[in-house]
This record gives C-alpha cells, structure tokens and sequence, in this order.
C-alpha cells in the first residue's frame, strides 16, 4: 500500500514536469504544424541558468549558508526571463524566415539550433563542461508523512508550481483575447490575418510562453535531481525533450489539455513500471505507451481525427 | 485628404501574374462610398484574385490600391483589416474549433485599444472594452440570427449559418469596405431573398460600401446598381445592370462566341 501510494506521489510529481515541457512542444506544433525539436535545449538552458545565477549569488559554495527562502523563486523567476527570451529570438531569427518554406526545412532548422544551444553551452563562458552540482534552494525536508509515504516539499513544489502554471495558461488560452488569438491563429493562420490579427506577435508571445514553461521545468527538475546538471549536451536532457514530445502526442499534439494529461500519464507509466517491474527499463515503458496509444488512438488521446481543413 | 464624393476604395490598373500566367490584368475599380458593386465572371475568371489583391493575401505586382486615400498595396493582411477592408471566403473559412461568439470577437480585437499585456495584466480598462466587445459581438450575433447558436462550435452550424456567421465576422472588424465572395453561394432561393435583405440592412445600419462577387444573375442584377465584368483577368465591361445585361462582350464571355459561319464547314 505505501508502494503503491508512494509511486503514485512521485509519479504525479514527475509527470507535471513532463507535462510543462509537453506543453511548449503542443503550443508550437498547434500554430506552426511542426515539431519544434530545440525545445529541449530551452528546458536544459532553464536548468542551467538557475544553477548559474545561484552560484552568481553565492547560494552554491559546498557547506556555505543555508540560501535565503527566497532563492528559489529568485532562480525560478531568472530562467523563465531568460528562456522567455531566448524562445522569443529563437523565433524571431530562425523560424520566422521560414514561415513559407517546406516543413522538413523548419524541422532540420530546429535540429540545427538544438545542437546550436547545447554545443554553445559547453563554452567555459557560458555553463563549461564540468558537473555542477544544484545547491539545494528548497529546504530537503519531509513536509508529512500519510500511512509511511513522504511528501517532501521539493516534490510537493513541483507539483504546485507545475499545477499553477498549467492554470494560468489553461486561463491564457481559454479565458482571455490572447488566447481566442492564439486559437484563430492555430485553426488558419491566412484567415486570422485576414481578419486583423496580428499573427507574427502571437507566434512570438506562443514561443515565449512555452519557452517560460520549458525554464520552469528546468528549474525544478534540477530542484528535484540536483545532481542532473553534468554538462549542457549530455544525452539526458535530449531523452528528457523526446520523452516530453512523446507525451504531447499521447494527448494528442497541438491540444494544451492533451500535453497535461499525456505528461502525468508517463509519469505515471515510467514510476510504476519502475517501482513495480524493472528500474532499468523506465524509458521503455513510455515509449511502449506511445505505440499502444498510437495504434488506439493515432491522433492521441484528446486529439480530433484530423480533417482537411478547407 | 479625401473629398466628400471621391471613392472610398480606389484600385488603379492592378496586375498580377502568377509564372507565365496572367491571373489579373490592368483591374481597376473606384467604389463612392455606400455603393453596392458587382464583380462577375465566368469560373476562373480572376475574381477572387482580386479579392485576394485587395485584402493583401497576394501583393499586387503593379498599381495601388487606395482606401479613403490610405495605400493598401504592400501592406499585411492585419494591416489592411485594421485600416478597414474585410471579407467573406467563397469556401466558407470560420474558425471551427471556436465558438461562434469568439468567431465574432476573435474579429473585433482589432479594433481593441488595449493589448495583450493589458488582457493579462487585467486592467481596468481592459475589462470595460472586453465588456463592450461581448456587447458588440452580441449584437452582431443578433442581426444575422445566431444568437441562440452562440455557445455552439462554429464548425456544427448548418451551411446556411455559417454563411451569415462569415459575414458576421467580417462586420466585426469594423470595416469601411466590405467584399462578400459568393455570400449566396449554395442556398436555395428563399435564402437567397434573405440574404438579399440582410445585405442591404447592413449596408445601411453600418453605412458600408460592399463589392460582391455572385454567380447568380437574378441576385446580382437585383441588388447591385453597378457591375463590373472580367475574363481572363482582363475587364471586358462596366455598367448598371441593364446594360451589363446589353453587352455583347459579356455575353461572348459566358456563353462563347457565335461560330464563325465556316468553321463548322473545315470541320474533320
């Protein structure tokens, strides 16, 4: 019961993760129609960036003070401005000369910039190729304890970050003009041209957001695994982008409820099939997922059969 | 400066060829405000290119484009919306996965002083125009018909809605000069009366100039006191009804030219 109560948490708590990064790979794809693979490369940024500003500030020294309370906010609030800008040039500079070409020469252009980001990373300038090591800004205490399961308050922030973000855009989408824009644009963008909407602004504030998302995944990935941060073009954050794409697709890709739901659901599927068949093939079982789901429900979960649109 | 008689919208001798092919030829076109235009031609005949010139999906490779003396050609669509041209799509272009309201008020933000940042930022004056925007969109709503549709996804309308929904959202952008493509397109004759009607309502209750392309005859004949008549790119007449109706080019047009007396005569 504690096992299974135990995965659950922790299952949940890495799924939000998943789901904030899944939500910048559907927003873009919802507008743009393709896979914006340097996605991954912003969240690793995120995470990088907060490492950065913390030994900026002094809260990294190895058996230094304790960092205030307010380092993690301080940290959290650095990366999505720098991600939030770094998505908005990104944009700006290599897919909006683009807008007319073929597809396959944006996907190639975002390979390209993924590799661009990581490799640039490892300039001593920038993050070096040494592992650093996350200092803990969030105290590493157990908050309670239900029937021998632990919530810590880093797993208990994830969550409660990812939960507000994923509100406020559920908010952003639905609820506001921006939103009612970003729809137009992502049902036709010709249309919503034609009917005054200022397309080029919206797809750059769609970059922003989502880039703001990926830094705050970032954040707290590192908050949560502090010892992630090894070097910027390491393979994990590559697996990480792809296991999140993977969850926008399960809830089916350019659907903003579709990417939450599919990011929960793999976490879900990597803990329990960690806790309860083999540690060793966590990354299997999400990939499993996504065939079943694709061979079910090919355009993913919350996804509509697509039509020609006319 | 513009004169109390000159065109609102004024097209001089636009041109646009698409490889080797002329799509439209030297069209102009001076519309005085309130006027109700017709734009006729046979199937492929450059009609909707010109809509398209007009409304900046294409940008027209000679000539201007002037409205209420503003230069249009060059500008993008959103520009060319803003400044207040809008239009209606032969093949009917809502947004479907949006409700029939926010079809409406997705189109009245550009009319909208506050921006993005207010909308998050909740500003009080952004509240007040989110308000009037409802209101207008309502209101809108209420003319065409589609009120107690407007909680529905613009795609489950029946056709003849999402007809009069188009031109619902394309008043909401709050245009000067309003071009209907086919509006009538596909509905049965009493539908087509009520078009006709709600048409002309529109055109008086938003003192608009509206250039209408229509295949059907009797309706263009009926409601547009000018037409204008193209082929092949290239402007074959101009006139009222009657003498459109008159003319020995127009006729040649849609129904071909008289054999000549010895063609038949060389015949295999």
């Amino acid at each position: 019961m504690t096992k299974l109560l135990q995965t659950l948490f922790d299952g949940v708590a890495v799924g939000s993760l998943y789901a904030l990064i899944a939500l910048g790979y559907t927003m873009v794809y919802g507008i743009l129609q393709f896979s914006n693979f340097a996605h991954s490369d912003i969240f690793m940024t995120g995470a990088w960036i907060a490492y950065v500003v913390s030994a900026a500030a002094g809260w990294a020294v190895i058996g230094g003070d304790t960092p205030p309370l307010y380092s993690g906010l301080v940290a959290l609030l650095a990366s999505m401005a720098f991600c939030g800008l770094l998505g908005f040039g990104i944009e700006r500079l290599a897919y909006r000369p683009l807008r007319k070409a073929p597809r396959l020469n944006v996907l190639i252009t975002a390979i390209g910039i993924s590799l661009f980001l990581e490799n640039i990373g490892q300039r001593k300038e920038l993050f070096g190729t040494q592992p650093q090591k996350m200092p803990q800004l969030l105290p590493d205490t157990t908050l309670f304890t239900v029937a021998d399961v632990n919530f810590r308050i880093v797993d208990l922030t994830v969550i409660a970050v990812a939960l507000v973000l994923m509100g406020v855009l559920q908010w952003l989408v639905f609820r506001t003009r921006l939103g009612r824009a970003m729809r137009a644009v992502s049902y036709n963008i010709p249309v919503a041209s034609l009917m005054g909407i200022n397309v080029d602004r919206v797809i750059s504030i769609t970059f922003v957001i989502g880039s703001t998302l990926a830094a705050a995944a970032g954040f707290l990935y590192v908050m949560k695994y502090p010892g992630a941060l090894k070097q910027p073009a390491d393979s994990t954050w590559i697996l990480l982008g792809l296991k999140c794409f993977v969850a926008a697709v399960i809830g089916g890709i350019g659907n903003v409820r579709g990417a939450m739901l599919g990011g929960v659901l793999i976490g879900l599927m990597e803990m329990f099939g960690a806790a309860y068949l083999s540690p060793h093939m966590r990354d299997i079982y999400v990939f499993s997922l996504l065939i079943i789901v694709l061979l079910v429900r090919p355009a993913g979960l919350l996804g509509k059969a697509t039509v020609e649109k006319v | 400066m513009t004169q109390p008689n000159a065109a609102i919208l004024d097209v001089q001798a636009i041109s646009i060829s698409f490889g080797g092919l002329k799509a439209v030829t030297d069209f102009s076109l001076s519309l005085p405000p309130g006027a109700l235009q017709g734009l006729i031609g046979p199937n492929g005949a450059g009609k909707t290119t010109v809509f398209n010139l007009l409304t900046g999906v294409y940008t027209p490779q000679t000539g201007e484009i002037l409205l209420a003396g503003e230069r249009l050609n060059g500008q993008k669509p959103n520009r060319i919306a803003a400044s207040g041209l809008a239009r209606t799509f032969q093949n009917i272009r809502l947004f479907g996965d949006l409700t029939v309201l926010d079809n409406v008020r997705v189109a009245c933000h550009v009319r909208a002083e506050t921006g993005f940042a207010a909308a998050i930022l909740r500003t009080r004056a952004h509240y007040g125009e989110e308000a009037a925007i409802r209101e207008r969109a309502h209101r809108l709503l209420e003319i065409f018909g589609l009120s107690h549709r407007a909680t529905d996804l613009a795609r489950n309308l029946p056709y003849g809605d999402q007809r009069r929904l188009e031109i619902a959202r394309a008043l909401a952008t709050g245009p000067k000069v309003l071009l209907l493509d086919e509006p009538a397109a596909g509905m049965n004759p009493q539908e087509k009366m009520a078009l006709a009607d709600l048409i002309a309502f529109v055109r008086r209750e938003f003192g608009l100039t509206i250039l209408l392309i229509e295949h059907d005859m009797g309706l263009v004949m009926r409601i547009c006191e000018r037409i204008t008549v193209i082929d092949h790119g290239v402007t074959i007449a101009r006139g009222t009804p009657a003498e459109i109706q008159a003319d020995p080019a127009v006729i040649e047009a849609y129904l071909g030219a008289p054999d000549p007396p010895d063609a038949s005569a060389e015949g295999p």
